[in-house]
């Protein structure tokens, strides 16, 4: 019998609640993120008053600069806290 | 005649000073008799507003001709655009100032000055900067080479390591940049980007990686070869009296030199394989694919202390940078195109010719040619010379001493050991590191010092078009 993971009994159909609750951190990380990303670039880039529902060319830029940019800083701000963490 | 005795205070005053009289003013300060300052303050303010004014304006007229531009082209922006759609995206290309450290300063000229028409009108753009002298020629190279790799079918194009569902196909993205456009900061950058191109589709489009030629053609320079220490042959030395270098006696390095061997020998053979492109897809074509539109923008950047009066002016006059900056995104942003001047082919035939002219081409070659003088001299040949001698004079030493402590000849020092010299591995990456930006530096130069025509190939001549502005019968 095979160990899937540093988890206690590991059952046989490969379910490990180790696993389970990383991929459920994770997912709750990536839709934090994608949540904060909605809002920020919403508020700063799309005016309160529209005509059509379509994006117009120039609330498209802003918006794919808003989320490049966001993404970059995202990973800075990641690298600057592993490296306080490792550190400290 | 009427006397009438009145004291002078009981005459009745007029207007402003009857209405002052009782709010606590000094009296005296109403009596006065209003004069002008003294010569010299008025020296002093009048130049101190004259200054200040004229900066006041130059700011307010660089607003309004931004504000006008940006009204001209808003329009564009509110348009609509699908979601799975994109926006137009220009391709910025800046290289470094000869002579500036900060190799930003093209860049920052077209973020301050036409980077705001193009937000205005929703055109996405990507930066490049040449970090420097050379880079950016050789950057456009490889991106040809690269491409003709791919077209003549010897590389797969490039795939994300991602596969997204709207991913488009090598031609979408091709007609995207197409319909893009590319901008060139300043006469510099385009004779980088045409010596680039030229070089692009004129040499083989082998995938040869500069550092390790280098590293090759290094290798066998001699340089690192072990020093004669006592005569080996009398007969086959030619009474020099220097040791010749290159004779190495083998009992003492085999060790030593074949891990260092080992890592020369294999990118001499991965050369060999690579480079065997069958000669039928290696010749250069003979018609280059439409490049897109180029937009020239004039920059000439000020450094020195010579130029420093040219500061002073271009900091009161920055209206006619934003007029010259705003003028060239908008004639991008309406599209208004019109083929590339090609230069006199009789005077790009002999070089003599070309210095004669003081380089000039005619054509759109002659791009902002008085831009040139500014950097005349910014680098000269010799400070590399003198570097190189400094460094070459001081290696044989620090060798020496790495290859005694590697073999343990010679027991360390206390310094040395509390700081450890440089190992030979570590000599021979700092001198390879040393000789490409050396000879980056001396090609770098070569592509754009004053007087070098811009290169050209009569390929280009179809394949190039430059951004205008509409002429007056040609605006509806």
């Amino acid at each position: 019998m095979s160990f899937l993971g540093r988890g206690g009994p590991s059952p046989a159909g490969g379910v490990n609640h180790e696993r389970i609750e990383m991929a459920i951190n994770e997912i709750d990380m990536v839709s934090d993120v994608f949540n904060r990303i909605v809002s920020s670039c919403h508020a700063k880039c799309i005016s309160p008053r529209y005509a059509e529902g379509d994006l117009n060319k120039g609330e498209s830029v802003c918006i794919d600069r808003c989320v490049a940019k966001f993404f970059e800083v995202n990973k800075k701000v990641g690298e600057k806290m592993q490296s306080a963490g490792a550190s400290a | 005649m009427l006397t009438l005795v009145q004291k002078t205070s009981q005459v009745p005053k007029s207007g402003a000073r009857a209405a002052l009289e009782y709010t606590g003013i000094p009296p005296s300060w109403l009596d006065k008799r209003p004069k002008l300052p003294s010569r010299n303050w008025l020296i002093f303010l009048s130049v101190t507003t004259s200054i200040v004014a004229y900066y006041v304006y130059d700011r307010r007229e660089c607003r309004r001709i931004r504000a006008d531009y940006s009204s001209r082209v808003e329009h564009l922006a509110k348009d609509p655009l699908g979601t799975t759609d994109l926006p137009r995206k220009v391709t910025v290309y800046g290289a470094k100032w000869p002579g500036d450290e900060d190799h930003d300063k093209s860049l920052k000229f077209f973020r301050k000055y036409v980077k705001p028409i193009l937000v205005a009108a929703a055109v996405d753009y990507e930066m490049v900067s040449g970090r420097r002298s050379g880079d950016l020629a050789n950057r456009i190279a490889d991106e040809i080479k690269t491409r003709r790799r791919v077209d003549s079918g010897l590389e797969p194009p490039f795939q994300s390591p991602m596969p997204l569902p709207n991913q488009p196909t090598l031609e979408q993205k091709r007609k995207r940049e197409l319909e893009g456009g590319i901008v060139l900061v300043g006469r510099h950058t385009l004779k980088e980007f045409m010596s680039g191109l030229k070089c692009g589709w004129t040499e083989s489009m082998d995938r040869a990686d500069r550092e390790d030629v280098l590293a090759q053609e290094l290798a066998s320079d001699g340089r690192f070869d072990e020093p004669e220490e006592s005569v080996v042959d009398p007969e086959v030395v030619d009474g020099e009296p220097l040791p010749t270098r290159s004779r190495l006696p083998p009992s003492q390095n085999a060790a030593l030199f074949s891990p260092l061997q080992m890592p020369s020998s294999s990118p001499s053979k991965s050369m060999q394989s690579i480079s065997n492109i069958p000669a039928y897809l290696d010749t250069p074509p003979s018609t280059i694919p439409t490049l897109p539109t180029l937009l020239l923008v004039p920059f000439t950047n000020h450094i020195g202390f010579r130029q420093v009066p040219n500061m002073l002016w271009g900091f009161f006059n920055e209206r006619h940078k934003v007029r010259a900056g705003s003028k060239a995104a908008y004639s991008l942003v309406m599209s208004h195109t019109r083929p590339f001047a090609a230069p006199n082919t009789t005077v790009s035939t002999s070089e003599v010719q070309d210095s004669q002219a003081g380089g000039r081409q005619g054509g759109d070659l002659d791009f902002d040619l008085p831009a040139e003088s500014y950097y005349d001299g910014a680098y000269t040949p010799s400070e590399t010379e003198k570097a190189r001698k400094t460094y070459y004079d001081a290696l044989p030493a620090k060798l020496a001493t790495a290859r005694a402590l590697a073999r343990g000849t010679r027991a360390p020092t206390k310094e040395e050991d509390s700081h450890p010299p440089p190992t030979e591995v570590e000599l021979r990456a700092e001198r390879l590191k040393k000789e490409m930006r050396w000879r980056g530096d001396e090609a770098g130069w070569d592509i754009v010092k004053p007087g070098q025509p811009g290169q050209w190939d009569e390929r280009f001549a179809d394949a190039l078009q430059v951004f205008d502005e509409p002429r007056a019968n040609d605006v509806g």
